[in-house]
């Protein structure tokens, strides 16, 4: 057999090999055990010879390699080409749960206060009097001294009817400076209806230092209003009344819906109240021993459910306790 | 509390709209909830539509019975013919004239445009109006008579306020003294540089002087009781322009007696009383508080049971009012009533608030007592309104008597300017904070003693109220600014760091968190804390745990027909401690469908989660099937409860907080690989697999890494009453592989250990 003729037939064999079974077919025939190359190569006696059919097998070698590759490549090729999916349709996947609305908010605002180096402190719900009410300077008579508006044990220990006996309780266990929130249930005695539950949330905020004022607060607030409602929100502070602060403010933020121009989110007004805040009245530090010369204050305490609704304009507050997946799953 | 603009700039005289003073009132002194149009109908220039006019004859109308044919005169050469449906007037009366081209209110409060018409023939050039047609009152029984003083022609607006602007506003519980007119024109005329115009009145003269007796048993209940006696009182219907002000007011017009209290009411803040002083014992008064199983007959006409917490009004004899809450049925003034006595008193708030709250009754005068009234108050009260009940029923006073034991004193506070810098944050001038507290009526001397009006004296008291009276005055320049935070902790505490954890984990495994209520109906410890006066059966006990309200939870979403419940909640339970508060703790708890393995697989994820070892016993837990239960606690949840099969678990946050390893020590697994083994043993059907394992790690010794049961089998292939247990062991060591024989041998001393103990015997 001539080397030339043999390769160039085995070239010709291997181009022309079009399925992974044919080039298989080709390479058993041009360099199988009995493949004229290797009876060839087994009956050569000259050096010469050997070089030339050995130029030849890596030759055909190559060739049908790179052809067996070309084709099995096709084949993948077609084979992908013939699994694709409709990425349209939706698969049984892993199941997510959600977390609850008020805690989506109620980490967002641990997470501002945080992040200013405040603490986040956990108050208790059960609370005495004396701390629910006579710490704070609620006057005698005060409305919400009155089983008719708070859910009391007995005379001397209600369910605490907002977050703010935890800032005593706090100021009585260190000394200043202090910089915390602390969030949770409250309760007050209202019958259920869209905008109001017997059980909310609060977060409360206390600041007492050196040199506190009414524009740390103002600033605070302003903050923590933009973080909630977004950056190109503007803030306002109003005058208002707390037996706890003094002077004491009433938050609002432009509209989140409208920016001001008026809508039925904002009640036509452009502003959205949001909480009360103040600085803390000098009672307070009467009652826990701190100076009032020397230190001054600031507290907030605001509903998250307030928060909730205007951000996410649902209209019945007592879905939040229904917990029916439907509306859970909606939010995050 | 309505504040109509016409009325208040009488007494305050500035520059402003009503939405820039809306604002402004908004920042510095009150809420204002909103602006309420009043009047005729918001049409550009239809005011001017609306005129004075004279009633120059007036006959029927020829093809009407029950309609007059009116020639009035509106300031024109000559007077208009007007059919009008109404009889309580005649030829001479002043009345209120629209003209065609105007709108006006129909009986149903349509707003209708009024055109010439022929009405049964006749030419009707207008109309002829009653005060509902202009919006301002629901009377729609006869027109509204003016006074004979007002000239044809007069604009309408100039003689009632038919276009008017009224802010509704809510002032805070400090602030009693801005439930007045005269209240809030004073903040008006500080906060626009304006000018407080007081009303000034002239008493009347008393005539054939009488005493009055007058005695007051309580001054800390009843610091004042002035009282005016009157005769010859006609009492009949307010003048329109009166009863046109109470309407915008948000009051009903009633007689002008009664009328004339409200209306002084609204101007001070201090309410007044009046009873037919015919029905009274001797025409005296005594204030005293109630005895026990005594009623009083209240002006809504019910008798109520009043005891020695409530102050009454007697007359020496017999109640006949209820102090500062409401007057008494008896001694109402009537359309027969021609003497009149006057009360301008002063109560004390706490026991007004008391006993209002106990009756279940609330009016305009116990909200302002309850706020507290400048005792003050009632001289110029009672001045004002006997100047009207003279002028408007012609009655003559016949004496004036005023109880007290003093007056309070107005308090001197010492303010230092600087420090009211430094409690806002923003410079204000001395001379600046000098006309703040001058201009709200406190008088500041030379050293800065600032004395406090009587009207304020109840709620500033301290140098932080002066500095909050600038502060809201300046409200809208505080810079906004940052704390300085010398100290800062910002960070969460472990116990934190790990609610959240234990949230994020259960959200992974597709829980969705749960809002339940911590107050319930009935609880399984029967000493968890019962509300004395709960809000409803439901929601009557502090629970203890938290498995009712997922419980529930779950089933509103099984009615819903949602797929896949699983639900958690992290929350306080109230455990009762035999002290004043209970240990609140912080518990997690789970319901998903799926039952035992459901609550088995979230409880074992939490514990890896967390890095603590899962120990299960079995329990008895009421919430839980008898045969499907571990302790503290997990399992399924019992069939009765829930429809379907469901798991549950309730886990104590605090305790599991006590396991979690402080720090987690690394451990080399990596190097020497662990030598896998599995074995399976059969025993008896009752052993538990965790007492084997147990003693699978007993026997197996330090480098027995895993024992983890995979798979239980009971069936033809082991004898009745026993079951094969397969158990994957893995061998590891930090210093050296261990080779299969070694750990042979150790399966070995293991497989010996368990045929010791429990009779097991290896199988396959």
């Amino acid at each position: 057999m001539n080397p030339d003729e043999l390769e160039h037939a085995g070239l010709a064999a291997a181009a022309a090999a079009s399925t992974t079974v044919e080039i298989d077919a080709v390479r058993v025939e041009f360099l199988g055990r009995s493949s004229a190359i290797k009876l060839a190569l087994r009956e050569v006696r000259d050096r010469e010879t050997g070089m030339r059919l050995n130029a030849v097998r890596i030759a055909l070698e190559t060739a049908i390699e790179e052809r067996a590759d070309e084709l099995a490549r096709a084949d993948l090729d077609r084979r992908l080409r013939e699994e694709r999916v409709d990425v349209t349709l939706p698969v049984e996947g892993h199941r997510r749960g959600h977390l609850h609305l008020i805690t989506q908010i109620r980490r967002e605002v641990e997470d501002v206060f945080l992040g200013l180096g405040y603490r986040v402190v956990d108050g208790r719900e059960v609370e005495t009097t004396r701390y629910n009410f006579d710490a704070l300077n609620f006057p005698e008579g005060h409305p919400a001294r009155s089983p008719l508006a708070s859910l009391f044990l007995d005379p001397e220990t209600v369910l605490r009817t907002e977050t703010s006996p935890s800032q005593i309780r706090t100021m009585e266990a260190q000394e200043p400076p202090v910089y915390i929130v602390s969030l949770g249930r409250v309760y007050r005695r209202d019958t259920p209806d869209a905008t109001h539950t017997p059980i909310f949330h609060q977060v409360e905020g206390l600041v007492i230092d050196e040199g506190i004022t009414l524009a740390d607060l103002t600033g605070t607030l302003d903050f923590l209003l933009r973080a909630l409602f977004g950056e190109e929100r503007r803030t306002e502070f109003r005058t208002h009344y707390f037996p706890f602060t003094e002077p004491s403010i009433e938050a609002y933020v432009s509209c989140h819906v409208c920016d001001g121009a008026g809508c039925h989110v904002c009640r036509h007004s452009g502003w959205i109240e949001v909480g009360g805040a103040g600085m803390v009245d000098p009672t307070l530090f009467e009652f826990v021993g701190y100076d009032a010369e020397r230190y001054s204050g600031f507290a907030f305490g605001w509903g998250l459910e307030r928060i909730a609704m205007l951000r996410h304009e649902f209209p019945d507050l007592r879905e939040l306790w229904r917990n029916d997946l439907r509306f859970t799953e909606q939010f995050a | 509390m309505r504040v109509p603009l016409g009325w208040l700039r009488e007494y305050a005289r500035f520059d402003a709209s009503a939405s820039e003073l809306a604002r402004r009132l908004s920042i510095s002194t009150l809420e204002v909830e909103r602006v309420l149009e009043a009047g005729v109908p918001r049409v550009e220039g239809n005011a001017a539509h609306f005129v004075v006019g004279k009633v120059v004859a007036a006959d029927k109308h020829p093809n009407a019975d029950r309609l007059q044919l009116c020639q009035v005169d509106v300031g024109n050469p000559d007077p208009q013919q007007i059919v009008c449906g109404a009889w309580n007037f005649g030829v001479g009366a002043t009345v209120a004239v629209a003209l065609p081209g105007s709108t006006v209110f129909s009986k149903d409060g349509e707003a209708f445009s009024l055109g010439e018409a022929k009405l049964r023939g006749e030419v009707s050039r207008g109309m002829i109006l009653a005060e509902d047609e202009v919006g301002l009152g629901k009377d729609h029984a006869g027109i509204m008579v003016l006074d004979d003083a007002h000239a044809a022609g007069t604009p309408l607006a100039d003689v009632l306020p038919i276009w008017e602007q009224v802010l509704d506003v809510t002032p805070t519980g400090n602030r009693g003294d801005l439930l007045s007119m005269v209240g809030i024109a004073r903040e008006v005329a500080a906060l626009f540089d304006g000018e407080l115009v007081l009303p000034e009145v002239a008493e009347p003269p008393i005539v054939h002087p009488q005493w009055i007796e007058v005695a007051v048993d309580d001054f800390g209940a009843c610091p004042r009781y002035l009282a005016k006696a009157y005769r010859n009182v006609t009492v009949g219907d307010s003048p329109a322009w009166l009863r046109a002000r109470l309407g915008l007011a948000g009051m009903r017009s009633i007689s002008n007696v009664v009328d004339v209290t409200n209306y002084v009411m609204h101007v001070y803040g201090s309410p007044l009383h009046v009873f037919d002083r015919a029905r009274l014992h001797e025409g005296g008064i005594a204030v005293r508080h109630a005895r026990d199983g005594e009623t009083v007959r209240t002006l809504d006409g019910v008798e109520r049971a009043v005891d020695a917490r409530d102050l009454l009004i007697t007359d020496g004899e017999k109640p006949v009012a209820l102090a500062a809450i409401m007057g008494g049925l008896e001694s109402e003034v009537g359309t027969e009533t021609t003497e009149v006595l006057l009360e301008a008193a002063n109560f004390e708030p706490i026991g007004i608030l008391k006993t209002s709250e106990r009756l279940g009754l609330r009016t305009d005068g116990s909200n302002r007592w309850e706020k507290g009234v400048d005792p003050h108050l009632a001289e110029a009260a009672a001045v004002m309104a006997s100047r009207m009940i003279v002028d408007l029923t012609g009655a003559e006073l016949v004496g004036s008597v005023d109880v007290h034991q003093g007056l309070p004193e107005r308090p001197v506070v010492h303010l230092r300017p600087q420090r009211t810098d430094e409690v806002i944050g923003l410079v204000v001038d001395e001379t600046e904070q000098r006309e703040i507290l001058d201009r709200f009526g406190f008088e500041v001397d030379e050293s800065w003693d600032v004395t406090v009006p009587t009207w304020r004296a109840r709620d500033v008291t301290r140098e932080i109220d002066l500095v909050e009276e600038v502060a809201r005055a300046v409200l809208d320049r505080v810079p906004r600014t940052m704390p300085l935070r010398r100290q800062v902790a910002g960070h969460l505490t472990r116990g934190q760091r790990l609610r959240r954890t234990i949230e994020d984990v259960l959200v992974g495994a597709g829980y969705s968190e749960a809002y339940t209520w911590s107050l319930v109906a009935s609880d399984p410890d029967e000493r968890a804390l019962r509300l004395p006066e709960p809000m409803a059966a439901e929601q009557a006990v502090l629970r203890t745990t938290l498995v009712d309200g997922l419980v529930e939870a779950a089933r509103v979403n099984l009615d819903a027909g949602n797929q896949s419940i699983a639900l958690f909640e992290l929350a306080h339970v109230y455990c009762p401690s035999g002290e004043q508060l209970p240990h609140e703790r912080w518990r997690v708890g789970g319901i998903a469908e799926g039952g035992y393995a459901a609550a088995r697989a979230a409880v074992e994820v939490l514990h890896s989660a967390l890095k603590i070892e899962l120990v299960a016993s079995r329990a008895e837990q009421p919430a839980l099937h008898p045969g499907k239960a571990a302790a503290c606690w997990w399992g399924e949840l019992h069939p009765t409860l829930l429809e379907g099969t469901f798991g549950a678990f309730e886990l104590d946050v605090d305790l599991l907080a006590e396991s979690v390893p402080e720090r987690i020590l690394y451990e080399d697994v990596i190097s020497f690989p662990a030598n896998l083994q599995d074995i399976a043993v059969v025993v008896d059907q009752e052993l538990e697999a965790g007492t084997l394992v147990e003693a699978i790690r007993e026997a197996g010794g330090p480098e027995l890494r895993v024992a983890r049961v995979f798979d239980v089998y009971v069936g033809d292939q082991v004898p009745s009453g026993r079951k094969s247990v397969a158990v994957h062991l893995a061998f590891q060591s930090d210093d050296r592989t261990i080779s299969d024989d070694e750990a042979t041998l150790q399966r070995e001393r293991i497989v010996a250990a368990l045929s010791e103990r429990f009779g097991a015997e290896l199988r396959g």
